[in-house]
């Protein structure tokens, strides 16, 4: 049986300004993204990521569309986002404030102020020390940590993080990593988070979207995408012949002067090898590449911008 | 909402700069006033016996104070510190933590209910330090500082001193609304100030515009609009409390023509509770249309 569905968005649309200057931020966007998870949300910069998790969180009312959390419509519905914690864009605080009193703060205005809890985050995210110390004199990585004890303060069903690790060291990555893939594999909760590193999203997402210029482009399981995409690495001579013999039954797609990429799965490599040999080619090696999720996302977003 | 309150209450005098820039130099600037005027006395002899020779009431004193806030120095530091409080969110970009929406009228609310809180709170602070450092005055200067305290001298104190403070507050209440339309509409601290500014001069600029209206177009019902604004009012409040009548304001539009203002007290009282209202519930509905985030 399939896990609930966390969030489901269903032809969200959003127009910024208007005459001339309009904008179609997001056009159309239908997404399902079930709980017990980690969702990926990918783009290039001005994609859309942002203002759709703004209007998840009600925000940003969409121009069309609607948006339900656990079969709740957000709007009409508001306090289904009580079962929300978010970072949008940036962790923002009050910088006058030490760390502590911006997240009592922020539990009072929520009305869920419980100081053992903020206590408990704070050493989770490993601010004890710096509690009492004003925001004001925080790096970007420690205003981060904080974000992620303010959006679990009141210990939500689902969590938005937009660019969670953004100023994170790599030890901080890894330890911010570990503890998302925590929050969904040992405490039931479902993790929707936007990012720009690729890398980060590989190792921690079940599932992700791609977004460029506001709409959905591809959309699945993070090894589904990957093996989809499945190339092998072919180094022969003369190139440009094994290029044009192997172009007839396969695409091509990146190389340089030594090498090139064949898109095609691990089980041709006999019929690689095969053609090439055929033809009276040199072979010096074939073989198979697994595409990261940062090659995938690069070749998907060219195909969409170029009108493929 | 008590929480929301308690919320509310800590960040902005969490913002200690500006809280102090704004809000607690007026009972700061009494203490000071007091130590400027303690040492004058204590090095002159002569403006000793000036100051002994002046007959001071402790109740004018403290009455007093309330003037302060409706004062031009005293209102634009309100207006700003209210800017502060209304466009400071956007500038820190912390609206985006306000989640659900649903919380969004209920946190304006509370803005407007600590800013009057902090206001009547700073200025009551300052009337005491007023009223008991001019009796120390008057003692180092060998005057005598009255009224006795009585049963009917406190009765009217009291109402006098009540009298005053709700109509600072409401009138600071309304300049507050213009500048936190202001913030919210500018998104800008100084947005606010100057809007904030511009409408509280705008309306005290009003009556000779009207004037000048009903003058050269010969449209002299147009001075009743001034019957609207919340100056006309206060005043017409203020005279019916003090004087059980109504203000009457005499204004000429040409040669021997005029047109006399006058009111009733609950004409008044429902066109303040309107604008008290109308200001506070317009930021609300502004904000909760907004959108949030940079997009």
């Amino acid at each position: 049986m399939s896990a609930p569905v966390a969030i489901h968005i269903e032809n969200l649309s959003k127009t910024f300004g208007r005459f001339r200057k309009r904008i179609h931020a997001v056009k159309n966007l239908n997404l399902d993204i079930h709980a017990g998870q980690v969702y990926g949300f990918l783009g290039p910069n001005g994609a859309g990521k942002t203002t759709t998790i703004c209007m998840l969180l009600d925000l940003v009312l969409p121009t069309q569309g609607d948006v339900y959390i656990y079969g709740k419509h957000v709007r009409r519905e508001h306090d289904v986002l009580r079962r929300v914690g978010a970072i949008v864009e940036h962790a923002a605080f009050y910088n006058f404030l030490p760390a502590r009193k911006n997240l009592e703060v922020l539990a009072r205005t929520g009305n869920h102020y419980d100081p053992d809890r903020i206590t408990a985050l704070l050493a989770q995210v490993g601010l004890t020390d710096r509690a009492r110390q004003r925001v004001k004199g925080y790096s970007t990585g420690m205003k981060q940590r904080l974000g992620l004890a303010a959006a679990l303060l009141h210990d939500p069903d689902l969590l938005i993080l937009d660019e969670p690790t953004n100023g994170l060291d790599p030890a901080g990555m890894h330890e911010i990593r570990e503890f998302i893939r925590d929050l969904v594999d040992n405490h039931g909760k479902t993790v929707f988070l936007s990012s720009h590193l690729l890398g980060e999203v590989e190792q921690i997402c079940d599932r992700v979207a791609i977004i460029s210029l506001g709409q959905i482009v591809r959309e699945g399981a993070v090894a589904d995408l990957l093996a989809g995409k499945a190339q092998l690495r072919v180094e022969a001579s003369p190139l440009d012949k094994a290029a044009a013999v192997l172009r007839e039954h396969w695409t091509l797609s990146t190389g340089n002067s030594q090498w090139m990429m064949v898109n095609a799965p691990r089980e041709d490599v006999p019929h690689v090898v095969r053609k090439l040999v055929e033809h009276d080619i040199n072979v010096y090696e074939v073989s198979s590449q697994r595409q990261t999720l940062e090659q995938y996302f690069l070749s998907v977003v060219r195909e969409e911008v170029s009108g493929d | 909402m008590i929480n929301l309150f308690r919320a509310e209450w800590s960040k902005t005098t969490g913002h200690r700069w500006v809280t102090s820039c704004l809000l607690w130099i007026f009972p700061a600037g009494a203490v000071g006033f007091m130590i400027i005027i303690g040492l004058i006395l204590a090095l002159s002899s002569s403006a000793r016996e000036e100051f002994a020779a002046d007959t001071l009431l402790w109740t004018d004193q403290m009455t007093g104070v309330w003037g302060v806030p409706n004062s031009p120095f005293g209102r634009l530091l309100l207006l700003g510190f209210t800017a502060v409080m209304f466009a400071g969110e956007y500038q820190w970009h912390t609206w985006k933590n306000v989640i659900p929406r649903n919380r969004r009228a209920a946190l304006i609310l509370v803005k407007f209910v600590t800013l009057g809180a902090l206001v009547v709170f700073a200025f009551a602070l300052m009337s005491v330090i007023i009223g008991l450092g001019m009796g120390l005055l008057v003692k180092m200067a060998g005057g005598t500082y009255g009224p006795a305290l009585t049963g009917e001298v406190l009765g009217d104190f009291a109402s006098d001193y009540t009298r005053q403070a709700v109509l600072a507050f409401v009138s600071t209440i309304i300049a507050a609304g213009y500048a936190a339309l202001a913030a919210m509409l500018t998104r800008s601290i100084l947005g606010g100030v100057l809007v904030g500014v511009g409408l509280t001069f705008a309306e005290s600029l009003l009556v000779g515009g009207l004037i000048l209206i009903a003058f050269f177009l010969k449209i002299p019902n147009v001075l009743h609009l001034y019957r609207l604004t919340p100056g006309y009012n206060l005043l017409n409040v203020n005279e019916w409390i003090v004087n059980n009548h109504s203000l009457t304001i005499e204004l000429p539009y040409g040669d021997n023509q005029s047109i006399i203002l006058s009111d009733n007290l609950a004409f008044s009282l429902l066109l303040l509770a309107v604008w008290v209202v109308g200001l506070i519930g317009l930021t609300i509905v502004l904000f909760r249309r907004q959108d949030i985030a940079s997009a």
